[in-house]
Parts: C-alpha cells; structure tokens; sequence
C-alpha cells in the first residue's frame, strides 16, 4: 500500500527556536554560506515569523515553519521542470529533487507558491576537516542547482534497510522520522503517513483547527497546520485579514 | 582511385549511421552526464562503519542528553534523548550544529602567551611562579563537576574559587540569603506549578535546559484560552525591537517601563497582602510601596496591578522566575507561599556548597585562571596576570595566556545536576573523540603541574563519585530501562550504564525542605538587565566562544534571529 | 585616392558603396568595448556562479529572462516576415527579407547566449533532450527554440555565402542555390516553431498555478498566454524591423528600401496590435473577474503596490497599446515617418513591458498572506552581460551590411542575380 507522508505542524507549540532549520540543515549537509543574506540562504527548513500586528500587550506572534508542503495534485514544481529533475514518488508521497540532473534555470522556483525551493548561489564549502561531519547518506550539491526538503529521503532508506535486514517489508514506522520533527523541542512537527487512518498525524490532519496554506491554488499540500488561535488560521489563505499595503 | 564529393558524403552519411549503433556516442553521452554531475571540488562525506554513540553535551550547564551518529569515528549528527528525564529529547537550536565545532577555524590548537606563540612548558613555569607569588583565583563556569572540584580544592589552598552563574542561578541567591540553604541545592518545581509569572526570564526561549519548560508549556498551555499551565510574562517593550517569544507566546504579556520589575513586584505583594489573596501562614513582609507609586513606576494602571495579583493567585501554585538577583522578585515568591513548597521553589539536594559568584570582586589575586566553560565575553576586571583555557578563540582577548582546551566531546566529564531542575540529577560524558594533540583541560593543567599533589584526576573523582552514589542506594538510573540504584549489584555494573548514557535520578524535593526568614522588603536597585533592549536567548544563552557554523541559518541566512552582538561567529 | 593597402573593398559587393575602412572600425570601437565588458561579466558569471547577480530565491529570473522574452519577441519579424512572403506571397515585403533573417538570427543567437549564462549548470543544457518533459512549457521552448535557431542558421548561410569572396568558391555558390530552393520550406518549418515557442514561453507564465497574477485558464493545455505572446510577437516584430531598418539608413545616410515599406510594416503591425490589444482586454477581464478570484486572489492585491499600480495595466493596454496602433493604422498619422517610427518605438516598449510585466511583478508579488512585496535591482554583470548582446547584435549586423547584400540594389536589380 502506498504512503502518503506528511506532517501536521502545531502552531500554538512553536516557539520559534529554529532547532528544526539546523537540525535539517545538519542532516542534509546544507553549507552554511558566509557571503548569504535571507534572499540568498539556503534554508530548506525555514522557520518564519508573523505577528498580529497589534501592539501592546495585545500583540502576539506566531512562528510557522515553511518546508516543501509535497504537493499532491498537479505539483507545480514537477510539471515544470525541463528535464524531469523533480517527480512525485508513488510509493511514499515525497516530491523528489534530483540535483545531479538540476540544470539551475529555476523555473520550478518560480513556480511554487510557498518559496520551499531554494539555489545555490554558490558552491557548497566546508572549513578545513570539515567534510568529515557530513552526513554520509545524503550527497552533497554543487552550486548551480536547485534544492528543496526531500522529507530525510536518506532515512527512509536506512529504516528500509532496516527493516529488510529484519526481513520484513514494512518499516517500523518509529525508524523513519525526518530530522526536523525529530529535534523539535516541543513536539509542534509531527510526521506521519496521511495514507493510514491508524496514524494518529492523519487524523490530526482531520481536526477542526487544521488547515494548509493556498488551499484554492488547488496544489493540495501534505503540510497541514494546526492553531485554535483565529488569527493564525486566518493567514491560510493569502487575503490577510488586515488589508494593509505592505512594502517589501 | 579518385575521391569524389559523392564517395565523401557517401561513406561521411554511412560512418554517422554506423556510429550512431556502436555504443561510442551514447557512453560518451553517458560520461559527460556523469561528468557533469560529479565536480572533483564538491566536498564528499566519509564513508564508513555508522554508529550511535551517547553520551551529554558540557557546552553548558544544562548537560543536555545527546545521541551522536558517528561515521568512520566522526561526528556526522547530533539528536536528543527522548528517555532524558529533563530534556525529554530535547536539544538547544544550536546544540545541532555543536558537531562541527571542533573544526571552527577559530579553533584555538597553540598556547598563545600575548600575541606570540607559546608551549605548555613556558605556561606552566608562568603559573607556578605566580602560585609563588600570591593567591590564584580560580573562575569556573560550570560548577559541581568532578573538574570543579579538582579547582576548589586548589583554591582552598592558594586562591579563591568563584563560579560564573547563569540567571537560573543568581535569581535563587536571595533565597540562599534568607534560608541559609545554598543556591545550588535549590530548583524551579515547574512541574507542579499551574501559573508562572516570568519577570524578564526568556522561559520559552533561552531559560533553563532546553526541553523543559518549552514542553510543559506545550503540553499543557499552548493554543488554549484558558490553559492548565498560564504563563504570564512581565517583560518591558521597547520600541524598535520585537518583543521575546516568551512575550508574545505567553498567555499574557504585561509590558512595562524598563527597570520597573522591582516595583511591580512590590506592587503586587502589596494588592495580595492588602486584600488577603495569600494565606496567612505564607505571609512576608509588607513592601514599602504604594499602590500609585506602583503603577507610576511600572507605567501600569492601578486596576491593572490590583487585576495581575488577582489572577496570578487564580490558580495556585504560582511561581515568580527573575531572571536575575532582584530580592524583591524573590520577597514577592515569599509573599505568596512559593518557598519551600510544590510548585515553587524547592530544595532538590541535601549537601550542596555555596558557590562564591565570579561577578565579586577578585580583590588581590596575583593570577586568575579561567576554565574553559565560562563565557567568552566574561572579563574579569583584574590587572592579574590571566591564564585563559578556551577550545576556541572567540577573538578581542585581553587574556595574557590563552591555552587550548579539549572541544566539544573531547575530554571525559560528569554531568552535575542542572541550575533550575527541581531533581537532583547524575550523569558521565564519556569522551567520543580523540582530543587533538597539544590541548588540556584546566583541570588535567593543574594537576600535571604538579605544585598541589593532594590533587586528584578528574577520572578518579568522577569514579569516586560514582561509588558513593552506590553506596548511598538512593535514586534510579533512567537508561534503556529505569532501575532503582539498591538493585544494582555492584558499582561497575552503575558505571557501565553511566558511561553508555543512563541519568541518575535523585529522590522528588521534600516540601517542608527550607524555610525563608524574611523580616523586612529587601530595598532594591533598578533592574540594570532589563535597562537594555536585548532581551535573552537561546542565542545569548549559547556560552561557547564561537557559534557553530550552521547558527548562519537562523541569523544570516534568514531573519528569524538578529545576530547577537559581540560574536565573532 | 584610396589606401590600396589597408582596404576591403573585395569583399564588398561590386557596385555597393561602404564607408571607408578605418570609419567603418571606428564605428565598431565602442560597441566592441561594449561586447568585451560583457563577455567579462559574463565570463565573471560562469567562474564564481551565480552570485555575481543580483537574483535571489524570490527573484529566480530577473533581468534576463526579461530581456530573453523581449528580443525573442521582437525577432519574432524573422519568421513572421517569411511566412508572409513565402507563404502568403506577399512580395511587396521581399526588401526586408535579408534583415529579418539577419535580426532574428542575432536576436535568438543572443538569447540563446545569455541562456547558457543564467542557468547554473550550462554543461547539463542538453539533459533536456536527454530526458524530456512533456508537460512543461519549458521543454517544448527549448526544443524549439533551438530547431528554430538552426533554421536560422540555414536561412542565414545562404546570404553569408552571397559575400563577393565567398561566391568564387563554385561549391558554395552551388551549395548557395540549393540552399535557396529549400527555402520556403524552412519558412514554413520557421513559422511552425515558432508559433510554438513564441506560444510557449507566454505559456510558461500562464501555467503557473503557483502564481495567480501569472495564471490563465485557455484553450486545451494551453493558457490564453499562450496566444497572446504569439499575436504580441507577430505585432512588434514588424515594427522592429522597421525601427532598425531606419536606424540603418540613418546611419548610413541611404535609402535602402522602397519608402511605402515601411508604411506596409507599420499597418500590418498596428492591425495585429489592436487585435492583441482586444485579445489582451478580454483575457484581462476574465483573469481578474473569474480566474484570479477562483484561486483565492483578489485584483487589488495585484496593484496595491507602489510603483506596480494599475497605471502599469494602463500603459500597456492603452498608452503602448491601442496609442501605437491607432498611429500605426491610421493613414494620415502612417505618411509621417516621424510619428510612425514613434508608433512603432511605442509598440515595441509595450511588448517589453508585458514581458517585464510578467517576468518581474509575478515574482515581486507575494502569494503567502505573509509574504511582502519585494524588490529587485539588477547587478552590473546582469546589465553588462546584456549589453555585451547588444553590442554583438550591432557589430554582427554592421559586418552583415558591410560585407553581404542585405538589402536589393536601389536601381532594382536583384544582387542575387548579378555576376561576381
């Protein structure tokens, strides 16, 4: 039976810390990238930060954490790349990327709505000995190419590995958790596979303070949200509630 | 024979056909792909046997539980614990990233004596003239462990030993002051408390160990209007800057004028004497202070302070967190019963010591020895000769000697109890990777130097220690399994789950524990911390000289933090 | 006298006046300059990367993909030129001919350039005939484009190959003759492609559901862009064409073509241009009455941002819209070559816009409720780079003009015909 993995991500427990963007950004032997400003980082877990625009005491702030939602239908990124370098796994939901096929024209950049793919503006570099903390599961890019979450494709691996060594065909599902939601401090990223009814994220994806982002642009994401705050379910759709002019 | 055009566009249309079915194009095809695909210059990992190795990070006082993913004996990744009693798997932002620390470019491989390069013999010859000469003061950042007290029993000889104290700590000091139960006997029971009232105290971001409170709170707070845990933070709004996420995560956030916490906390033990929301058994003194001054002060209403006490009272236990010394913040947990009972300030140790604070003046030493663990940016104002150990060069040092120290899971520790837990906890670092040649730790520097023999290695005392913790029977290892300490059959078979990652557990605090005697309102300075608009943070909270490079990620490579000030990342 | 030495009236077309030779390279200096300051941003583009630009993860195209739709679209006068008189014999516009060739060819050869410098991999370009997708626009641009750029490789050798020196060789001026002979074909191969990459690359804007300021519904696959880019192209490519047929019998003070040309030019233009404009209107009623609002979006969040007001929507439609093609139509205003040229000037900038209208706003705009709206500034090596392909597009038609019979001897006689 095939997967669809996703995640639901808890709002109301975030706090904003930004475990998840290093954790991932270890896992995936991301560079960090000295000369990079935040239009030009590589971030493929990226943790952004929205406030109710009020002030005083009143204010509050939310922090939601932006990866590749692996859009299920009409992937925007997939039917637009040239040269098949993205497709859609059927076994496991997950939007692949493949950068050794990456040609680097970015079209699938602009194509995704939620910004989830990111370049490298440069070749990836590592102090001296450095290379030796990078994780041997996960190959590293060069600059030229586009990158985006690939859900810790390398741990599914080593689970299916796993499990095959055990002889069986299915993994146990505690083997395979992508990096991000295994380092968040206060359990906001949950994963789990929208395909079983059992998995306790798939019927949270299901409850009433759930919602995903750009639901009308009609890409149904695998990334749900979740938040009993109105506010913060408000920012679902791209109509803020408060029709500010905003500035970039 | 004559080569005509038609023989050449014959045998040129023919040999393209024929080479088309020969596999000559479609490899060479192939290997320009491949080619293209694998640039010699991009760095590879290593390969090589994978394991999991844990052990816990020393990078702080937290002692955070760690899982290492190591490959061909490296560091390649770093995860929590999920069976760590108080981290509940938890890490710092920046603990994900520590792995790469060891290769920082700043990482510090050559004793340095001023700007000149140096050895270890020239270093140990300057400190044994200058133990000659006059008393040492010996500054540690991370006390109680097994190093710790190779320093203070140096110290107790030639010097003076102080312990550079976070905000978890000298926020209990004015209980150590009224109670005689040193400080670092005492904890938080944010366990059992049902409000927490944060003066400034960043818990959602930067207070505590990592997992903690941030956990409790989303278990048991988050997303609701009316949560089991209310988390109410007091925290000055500055214009300019955002507020903390303890401010706006928060239940609710009470801005006030900057350097108002001492007032407010005078206020609201005023409303909750006045009006009689506090039992009298727990009462404490009147605070000096009216109501108007208050709210003049605080730049709060009346109503608005009078509604606070109201509600922090709603649902008890209550629990006030400075995040600094301030004893009116402490008079007013006084106020409210929260000393020495559930749910408030607990005794979690029977025998601790009373650690003299870095921040006091060093008086007349002739030298200062600084570990390896107190925080770059601590300088201490002395025109002692400074003998600096640090794994890594932070940079702007005014140190005379700067002596490599082993990095980031290099050198075998304990793990003493955290600063705010509410247990008392135990645990070992076992040594993951091969120090680099040419380093030492503070500790192994004082005893190869040979002036105190009564000094013990670090290795022997933390056996030591383990061997009382056997004898005593009292507690539980949490490993694999929880094992209560009296079934453990001999003190090897303690230590070897010690050394593979287990955590001793000590007995819940007793509430009847300790008792504050405080007569008076203590009289108070403004809060100098909360004068400035930078507000604490993981970021702030990160001791390490340098950041691991991956912290780019939340800095500069995004604007989810400001970058903090005086870093030289 | 003449400077017998230093001289290059041979490969001159007998009868042809050129300026003198050292003239003709002073007129060259600059633009070479130009060509070598951006071959070098160029070059510092493919050594150090991408960073050299000014182009981020919001803005992964800028200033060149904007100015590769532009001149792609206004060198669609190649094509469209030949389908006219080949296949719609339309003989009046034969004059032209050579120049369209010569254009589109350095137009797509440009393009195509500059391509090979904004994508991060050059070396893997041909993964895309390699592995081929066939639900993206840009694989179909691709393909296209680069059989559309061998056509005019094709089309283009036969005037080379008319060059005085060149025509000596007898098997060139054979290979010359049959290469003529196939040329209606590859008119009619030339007008398929593009229609189809002139189609495609508005395509690739429209089918971005990602994008709702971008997004069109259409016809079949295809989104009304689609249509739109290939009726915008065939009405500035015309008006190119005759912009830079002036600017050349300005600068070399002749009459090179019969004057009502340019009339010609200039009504087929216009009359394509209002019907773009209409075709234009329509789709942007429907886009932002029906489509845009189906998907979430509504049209004040478009251009409620300074300086991408409604005024652009307005310029575009009207000001470099129906103001051209009245101008261009009209007979009155069409006698002026003044006005004309200005007309022309004016179609060719609205065509510009709608490209930069679609490459840079979609991007500025943002699609998350708490995306902001962002700015773009181009590097020095995004412009030089570009001007570098400004500057070859005038040395290879200056040497074009020079040295092959671009244009029919004024008295009449085919140059094709005449003997050396």
């Amino acid at each position: 039976m095939n997967a669809r993995y996703g995640m639901v991500i808890d709002l109301d427990r975030c706090t904003g810390c930004g475990a998840c963007m290093v954790a991932c950004a270890s896992e995936n032997n991301v560079p960090s990238i000295p000369q990079a400003t935040p239009r030009t980082g590589l971030t493929p877990m990226l943790v952004r930060r929205v406030s109710n625009e009020m002030e005083g005491s009143a204010r509050r702030e939310v922090f939601i954490p932006i990866t590749c939602m692996h859009c299920e239908r009409e992937t925007p990124c997939v039917s637009v790349c040239p040269q098949q370098a993205v497709e859609v796994d059927k076994a496991t939901g997950i939007v692949m990327q493949m950068p050794q096929r990456c040609l680097g024209c970015r079209y699938c950049m602009t194509a995704c709505p939620y910004h989830a793919r990111y370049f490298n503006w440069w070749d990836p570099a590592w102090p001296a000995g450095m290379e030796k903390s990078l994780n041997p599961g996960v190959a590293v890019r060069m600059r030229g190419v586009v990158e985006k979450c690939n859900m810790c494709h390398a741990r599914l691996h080593s689970a299916k590995a796993k499990a095959a060594a055990a002889g069986r065909r299915e993994i146990d599902p505690a083997d395979y958790v992508p990096a991000c939601a295994e380092a968040c401090p206060t359990a906001a990223i949950r994963f789990g596979n929208l395909a079983d009814q059992n998995d306790p994220v798939s019927q949270e994806a299901h409850s009433p303070d759930a919602f995903r982002f750009l639901t009308r642009l009609g890409t149904e994401p695998k990334l749900y949200y979740k938040s009993k705050e109105a506010w913060v379910r408000a920012l679902a759709e791209s109509t803020s509630a408060n029709a500010e002019v905003k500035h970039g | 024979m004559k080569v005509t055009r038609r023989d050449l566009l014959l045998w040129g249309a023919a040999g393209a056909a024929g080479l088309a079915i020969t596999p000559v194009p479609w490899k060479l095809l192939d290997d320009v792909s491949i080619w293209s695909q694998n640039w010699p210059w991009i760095p590879q990992p290593t390969h090589g046997p994978v394991e999991v190795k844990q052990s816990f990070c020393t990078l702080c006082p937290n002692g955070c539980g760690m899982r290492v993913r190591m490959a061909a004996g490296w560091p390649v990744g770093i995860a929590g614990v999920a069976s760590h009693p108080i981290t509940r798997g938890a890490l710092c932002p920046l603990g994900y990233g520590a792995h790469q620390l060891n290769w920082h470019p700043q990482r510090l491989r050559t004793v340095r004596h001023r700007t000149n390069s140096s050895s270890w013999e020239e270093a140990r010859a300057a400190f044994a003239k200058a133990c000659g000469e006059g008393p040492i003061a010996i500054i540690d950042g991370y006390p109680g462990r097994a190093a710790s007290s190779v320093f203070e029993s140096f110290a107790q000889k030639r010097g003076s030993y102080r312990a550079v104290l976070g905000p978890e700590m000298q926020a209990l000091s004015p209980y150590e002051m009224w109670s005689g139960v040193p400080a670092a006997g005492l904890g938080y029971d944010l366990e059992n408390a049902q409000t927490v009232v944060s003066f400034g105290a960043p818990l959602l971001d930067g207070w505590g160990t990592p997992g903690r409170f941030t956990r409790l709170w989303a278990e048991r707070a988050a997303g609701s209007t009316d949560p089991q845990l209310r988390l109410i933070q007091v925290e000055p709004s500055f214009s300019g800057t955002a507020p903390s996420r303890t401010a706006t995560r928060a239940w609710q956030w009470v801005p006030i004028h900057a350097g108002a916490e001492a007032a407010l906390a005078a206020g609201l033990a005023r409303v909750l004497l006045d009006e009689h929301l506090v039992s009298v058994s727990a009462r404490g003194p009147m605070p000096p202070i009216t109501l108007a001054e208050a709210a003049d002060e605080t730049g709060l209403s009346i109503g608005a302070i009078a509604d606070l006490a109201r509600t922090m009272v709603a649902r008890p236990p209550v629990l006030v967190i400075a995040n600094d010394g301030n004893p009116a913040i402490a008079a007013l947990n006084v106020v409210l019963g929260a000393a020495g009972a559930p749910g408030g300030i607990v005794r979690r140790a029977k025998h601790t010591e009373s650690y003299a604070s870095a921040a006091a003046d060093i008086g007349s030493a002739r030298a200062v020895l600084i570990d390896s663990t107190v925080p770059w940016n601590f300088a201490p104002p002395t025109n002692a000769e400074v003998f600096r150990f640090a794994a890594w060069d932070g940079g702007s040092c005014t140190a005379d000697w700067l002596l490599p120290a082993p990095g980031f899971l290099e050198e075998l520790t304990d793990v003493p109890t955290s600063p705010a837990s509410a247990i008392a906890t135990y645990a070992v670092a076992p040594t993951l990777l091969k120090a680099p040649p040419g380093v030492q730790s503070a500790a192994q520097f004082l005893f190869l130097s040979g002036i105190d023999p009564t000094l013990m290695p670090v290795e022997k005392i933390i056996h030591a220690r383990c061997a009382d913790l056997f004898r005593e029977r009292a507690g539980t290892l949490q490993g694999q399994d929880t094992t209560p300490v009296a079934k453990f059959a001999s003190v090897q078979k303690l230590e070897e789950q010690l050394w593979k990652g287990a955590v001793w557990i000590g007995e819940p605090p007793r509430s009847a524990a300790f008792r504050c005697a405080l007569k008076e309102w203590p009289a108070t300075a403004r809060s100098a911390q909360s004068m400035s608009s930078s507000s604490m943070n993981w970021s702030k909270a990160w001791r390490a000289p340098v950041l691991p490079p991956l912290a780019s990620k939340l800095y500069q490579e995004s604007s989810l933090r400001e970058a903090p000030e005086g870093r030289n990342a | 006298m003449a400077s017998t030495t230093f001289t290059d009236t041979r490969w001159i077309a007998r009868g042809e006046e050129r300026t003198s030779l050292p003239q003709f390279l002073l007129w060259l200096a600059p633009w070479a300059v130009v060509l070598a300051l951006g071959v070098y941003a160029a070059g510092l583009c493919l050594y150090y990367g991408l960073n050299q630009t000014n182009m981020d993860n919001r803005f992964a195209f800028g200033l060149w993909i904007f100015l590769d739709l532009g001149i792609i679209a206004l060198g669609a006068g190649a094509f469209f030129t030949g389908f006219l008189v080949y296949i719609l014999k339309r003989a009046e516009l034969q004059p032209i001919l050579n120049t369209a060739v010569v254009v589109g060819f350095i137009c797509y050869s440009g393009a195509v350039a500059i391509l090979m410098v904004d994508v991060g991999q050059p070396l893997r370009a041909w993964f895309t005939f390699w592995h081929p997708n066939t639900h993206s626009m840009l694989t179909e641009v691709t393909f296209c484009i680069s059989c559309y750029l061998l056509v005019l490789c094709l089309e283009y050798v036969p005037i080379l190959l008319r060059n005085r020196q060149l025509r000596k060789l007898p098997s060139f001026l054979v290979f010359e003759h049959q290469l003529h002979k196939l040329v209606p074909v590859l008119a009619g191969v030339g007008t398929l492609l593009s229609f189809f990459h002139q189609g495609s690359l508005g395509g690739l804007y429209g089918v971005l559901r990602g994008r709702p300021f971008a997004f069109r519904e259409g016809f079949l696959i295809w989104p009304s862009t689609f249509f739109l880019f290939i009726l915008s192209a065939i009405a500035s490519g015309p008006s190119f064409l005759m912009l830079v047929t002036a600017a050349v019998e300005k600068v070399t003070r002749r009459r090179l073509v019969p004057p009502e040309l340019f009339q010609r030019l200039g009504f087929i233009s216009g009359v394509l241009l209002a019907i773009y404009i209409a075709a234009k209107s329509i789709d942007t009623l429907i886009w932002l009455n029906f489509t845009s609002p189906s998907v979430g979006f509504a049209p004040w969040q478009y251009y409620n941002y300074k300086p991408f007001g409604l005024p652009i929507l307005f310029a575009e439609i009207v000001l470099f819209g129906l103001l051209p093609a009245f101008l261009l139509t009209y007979r009155r205003s069409a006698k002026r070559r003044g006005l004309l040229l200005s007309a022309a000037a004016l179609a060719c900038v609205g065509i510009l816009l709608n490209r930069f209208v679609l490459t840079v706003q979609t991007l500025a705009l943002p699609t998350l409720a708490f995306d902001e709206f962002l700015h773009y500034t181009p590097s020095w090596q995004e412009v030089a780079s570009f001007g570098g392909v400004i500057g070859y597009g005038v040395i290879g038609y200056s040497l074009s003009y020079r040295y092959l019979p671009l244009f029919a001897n004024p008295k009449g006689d085919d140059p094709h015909v005449s003997g050396d």
